[in-house]
This record gives structure tokens, sequence and C-alpha cells, in this order.
């Protein structure tokens, strides 16, 4: 992270980074467990969805498929089941960034701060700006490695059953784009900085725990927003009689009239199928309907474009943090030498 | 190395953009290689002076300067033990004296806080969650200790230790202070607990320095008086007076020889001189360290 670039230089007795992860890790000892223990059992889960769990349920959609209209004999609990378990993991993967961010904020800095502790650490050789890096570092490292795994372990999972199960979600689904592309560790590292920045600020645990978990909120549900227009959409033009068409992320959609206007659909009217509303559409003068919408090959373009986005928060809080603390402690002066 | 521990120019300390001042407008000098007493009631601002002088906190406004430089460069060399003893819960004793080690490389003397622990008859494999107020001060003074400070600043260090503790790790102090010529500043409400250990006083009231010195400069510039009453008292400069009946006892600043048909009452105690000063808020404050060195921050 560029933030860190803000830490003081290392007086010469100050503590050495490997001395300094031991004391972290320590301090932190049951979160890393937590952390390690969680991305192990979903990582676990998102291969056997992928693996053994795809093979079944593609084996039952076969089976069902064949029977055609005749009653018939299939294995409907492998279709069930691959569907629970992706929607479970799908589900368990978006919340990780919430996690980290509650943790952030309850655990990293602001029990610190309401305990003290932060200052017995200040006082031991640790100036805050260090303090507050080595804070930073380790666990962005440690959540950018499992969000990119499960990450990556979830695309593969949703990619093995393309084609082959039926009921897999759709490639702009919230799980599919979400759980399993890069927005997921942008979010949970946004998720960390407003945590740390938090606990800081208002240096009570319990309140910076509630905070940074809104605030990922917040910054989930605006990127959620924003998405669908953080890249150019394409427009199709079909006919009255198709109805608006063209799959994927929808932007906007109405009826054309012949010098181009914009039109909105009026409400039951989605084909001149039904005569009346083919006498509507003639009487608005419409000629064709629009779609403007993302195709699945702006799927990349979009997910990294709300990644740098959310990434350019996360460095915006790292940033605000270490002015924070460099202006409530005397570091200031210290570092400004 | 300096001979100025901490130097304090118009320092003050505001909580928050409109809260009250803390501390405001406080100049003095702390020698280095004393043992020094920050005395004054509670909410006076010591705990915030201490705090600034370890880095804790940044000024609102004026400077401090300690061992020589700013108080984030001087960290490394600064011992401190807050008020309500912060440590890890979760960690050991043992484990804390190695964070300890692990944070303070290159001056760390794990014999002192390894001896400071084992003087309590503390389990090293205790978590800190499990000890009692005064077991924690003592793995704090083991820290702070062992990172072989040149100035250590002590907040209420005594006040949740049994008396014996008490003495002994008085005493671990004083001998640190004697051999190593560490500088000891600690804050406490009590003075009857620094009188006998402490050579220098900053007497604190209201968030402004009321008295900086030698303690025996400090005693020997006052005096307790008695007089008839209706005495003009100029121009000396009274702290504190009182008449009862025809009896006028004042404690006085003296400005000359005092007339001989005025009493002097013997040997002034600190407590006397301290309580006279807190009662008295309008006093003048009186600080001869500044007078007899008009020497500006070293840095």
């Amino acid at each position: 992270m560029s933030a860190l670039t803000l830490a003081a230089p290392a007086p010469p007795s100050s503590a050495s980074p490997p001395r300094q992860l031991r004391w972290l890790l320590r301090l932190h000892r049951p979160a890393l467990y937590a952390w390690t223990g969680l991305v192990v059992v979903l990582g676990a889960l998102l291969l056997w969805l992928g693996g053994p769990l795809t093979d079944a349920s593609e084996a039952a959609w076969k089976q069902y498929n064949a029977c055609g209209m005749a009653a018939c004999t299939y294995d409907q609990d492998a279709i069930l089941l691959y569907k629970d378990v992706a929607r479970y993991t799908g589900s368990a993967v978006l919340v990780l960034p919430f996690l980290v961010a509650a943790w952030a904020g309850a655990s990293l800095t602001g029990r610190e701060l309401e305990t003290g502790t932060a200052q017995l650490a200040w006082t031991q050789g640790v100036s805050p700006t260090r303090w507050l890096a080595a804070k930073l570092t380790l666990p962005a490292a440690l959540v950018t490695a499992g969000t990119s795994l499960l990450a990556l372990l979830h695309h593969l999972a949703w990619s093995a059953g393309q084609g082959r199960v039926d009921n897999t979600e759709p490639w702009y689904s919230v799980e599919t784009l979400y759980a399993g592309g890069p927005v997921l560790v942008a979010l949970a590292l946004a998720g960390l900085a407003s945590g740390a920045l938090l606990g800081l600020l208002l240096r009570r645990s319990l309140a910076a725990l509630i905070g940074s978990a809104l605030v990922t909120g917040v910054l989930w549900i605006g990127s959620f927003l924003v998405l669908p227009h953080l890249w150019p959409a394409v427009t199709r033009v079909s006919s009255l009689r198709d109805g608006p068409s063209g799959s994927g992320i929808t932007v906007a959609e109405g009826l054309l009239t012949a010098d181009g206007d914009r039109l909105a659909i009026p409400r039951y009217c989605g084909s001149s199928i039904d005569p009346a509303c083919g006498t509507l559409f003639d009487r608005l003068g419409a000629v064709s309907f629009y779609r403007d919408y993302h195709p699945r090959s702006h799927s990349w373009p979009l997910l990294l474009v709300a990644t740098g986005i959310l990434l350019a928060v996360a460095v915006l809080l790292t940033v605000v943090a270490f002015r924070v603390l460099r202006h409530r402690t005397a570091d200031r002066k210290g570092a400004a030498v | 190395m300096t001979d100025t521990a901490i130097a304090a120019a118009a320092l003050g300390k505001r909580f928050g953009r409109r809260g009250g001042w803390a501390l405001r407008e406080c100049t003095f000098r702390l020698p280095a290689g004393r043992v020094c007493a920050v005395v004054g009631p509670n909410g006076a601002g010591k705990s915030t002076l201490l705090a600034l002088a370890a880095g804790l906190l940044a000024p609102s406004e004026g400077t401090v300067t300690v061992l020589g430089t700013t108080p984030g460069e001087a960290r490394a060399r600064v011992g401190f033990v807050g008020q309500d003893k912060p440590l890890y819960p979760q960690l050991t004793v043992a484990e804390t004296l190695r964070m300890g080690a692990d944070l303070n490389p290159g001056h760390w003397d794990a014999a002192t806080g390894e001896r400071i622990v084992a003087a309590g008859e503390l389990n090293p494999k205790s978590r800190i969650r499990t000890l009692s107020g005064g077991q924690r001060t003592r793995v704090a003074l083991a820290l702070a200790l062992a990172k072989r400070p040149e100035l250590l600043l002590l907040d209420e260090p005594m006040a949740d230790l049994d008396p014996l503790a008490r003495h002994e790790l008085m005493g671990v102090l004083m001998a640190r202070a004697a051999e190593h010529g560490t500088t000891i500043v600690m804050s406490s409400h009590v003075v009857a607990e620094l009188e006998d250990s402490c050579d220098h006083l900053l007497l604190v009231g209201g968030g402004r320095v009321r008295l900086s010195g030698e303690i025996d400069d400090l005693l020997a510039a006052h005096a307790r008086v008695s007089a008839p009453a209706e005495t003009d008292l100029t121009p000396h400069t009274v702290v504190e007076s009182r008449t009862t009946g025809r009896q006028l006892t004042a404690l006085i600043r003296p400005a000359g020889p005092l007339p001989g048909d005025w009493r002097t009452g013997g040997r002034l105690s600190l407590e006397e001189l301290v309580l006279a000063h807190l009662r008295s808020p309008e006093a003048p404050a009186l600080a001869p360290a500044d007078t007899d060195k008009p020497e500006e921050n070293a840095a």
C-alpha cells in the first residue's frame, strides 16, 4: 500500500521488522487462527463444489434431461446439494469483508486505544506511525492472500458448472460478480482500513466494530449501485415484436422512435404481439425497442474499475488514519525532521 | 546527554477543539539525574503533562523538550508507566517481558525485568488478566525499567501497591537513579509518599505550574510566620494568611530580613508548603530553577 511510505524512517534502535512481527502475531493469534480456519474450510467447500458436487449434479441433470416428458427417476439430491452448497459458500465469501472490518475496528486499533495498550507499545520503542504501519501491513497481506484465494476458488467452482449444471448462477449475479472477483479483495481491504481508522477516531472497540461494518456495508451497496455505470454500455435494438433483448447487466431500456428519441415502455406492453400494444406503439411513433446493457465481455472491465475505486478508498482511509495518529501524538514533530 | 531532562515552554494541552485546557502556559525545567515529584490534586494536569513528555499526546501550544530533543525522538530513551498500567491481558508475564525485549532491541536488560517480577513472586506463566492491580504495577515497572531508560516517567506508580511492595519498588527505583543516573519523574497526589525520596518538586494546580525547583530551595524560600493582627506583610510575598483573634499566621516568601517581633514557626514541611499553595490559587507561582539557569531549549 502506498500509504505505508508515510512511516517514519526507522531510528537505529527501533525494533526490527521480524521481531515486531512476532509480537504482532502473538497479540492477534486467535484472529490469525480463526482467519486461517475460515479460509481453509471455505476453500475446501469450494473445491468440493467445483469437483465432486459439479460432477454429480451434471450427471443428475443429464438423467433429468434424458427423461423428456416421461416420468423417470433422477438424482434430485445431487442437484439440491449443489445448489445449497453454492448458495451458502457464496454468501459466506461475501460476508468476509464485513468480518475483516469488524475485527479491524474492534480488535486491531479500537481495543488498544480503549484499554491504553497502544500507549504501552508507543512507550516501548515503537513509534505510533510504525505501530500502525505494522498493524496494517500484516493483516492486509493475510486478508489479500485469503480473499484472493477464495475469490479464485469461487470463480473456478462457478466456471466448472458452466454448460454442465443447468442451475448455476448467471455471470451477472451478485455472488458470481462479487464473491468470484477482485472486488472481494478490494472490499476486504477497504473494510480493514475503515476499521483501523474508526478504531483510532472513536477509541472504543464496540463503536468501531459497528461503525466499520456499516462503512463496509455502504461501500458494498455503493459499488453495487455504481457498477453498471463504470464502463460504457452496449445498446441493442430489437423489433417491436421481439421485445427488448440482450442478456447481461441492464442499464436502461425503452422504445425508440424513428427520430431516435427514447421513450419509456408503457405498462404491460413488452411486445407488439398483443394487438393493443401494437396500436399503442404506432400511436407513440415507436419503431423498435432498445436496451443498454453490459454483455459478458464487460464483466472484467467493470470489476477492475470497481476494484480500483475501492482500493483508492482503502488507501485514502489509510492515509487519513496515519494523519489522525500523527496529529494526535507527538510523532508529527519527530517524523517531520 | 544534556543536564535538562524535561524543559517546557508555554506548554498547553486542550482536549477537543472547544474543550477545556488540561494544561496551560506551563514553563519549567527539570534537571537530569534527579528524582522529581509532580504533585497536584486530582485533575490538575499531572497525567497530561507526563503523557506530553512521553510523546503520547501532541501539545496544543508551546513546546516540550525531552532529553534535548522532541518527545518523539526521545521515545527509545524514555520509560513510561501510565496511571492505569495498561498491559495486554492475554499475554503471560513472561510473554510480556519477551515483548519488551522484542520492541527494545539493543537496550533491553532482561535480568532487571526478571528480577523485579521474581521479587513479587509472580509466576511467569500467569496471564496478565489474572493479576491483581499491584502485581500489574510490578510488571509494568519491570517493563519500563528493563528498557534501561535515561528518563523514567511514572504516573501515580505506587497507588495500588501494598506498603511492603511500595517500599521495595521505591528502593529499586532509587537504586536505579543512584547507579545509572536515571532521571525519575513521578506524579502523585499523596505528598507524604514522595517527600523522602524526591529532591525536586513540580507542583501543578489548575493546569498551571505553581512551584518548581529543588525541594530544599523551595522550603528555604518560604517561612511560616506569626505576627500581631493588622501587621503589614509587604514587601514579602504572601502565599496564605489567616487571622485568628489578635494573631496573624502567614506563609510568606521573605523578600528580606524579617522583623524581630515576628515569630517564625520552625521547619516547614513539604506537605504544608504544597497545601498552602493549593489552598490559595491566587498566590504567585515560584520557579527558582528557571531564574538561576536561563537556558532555553537545549535542542
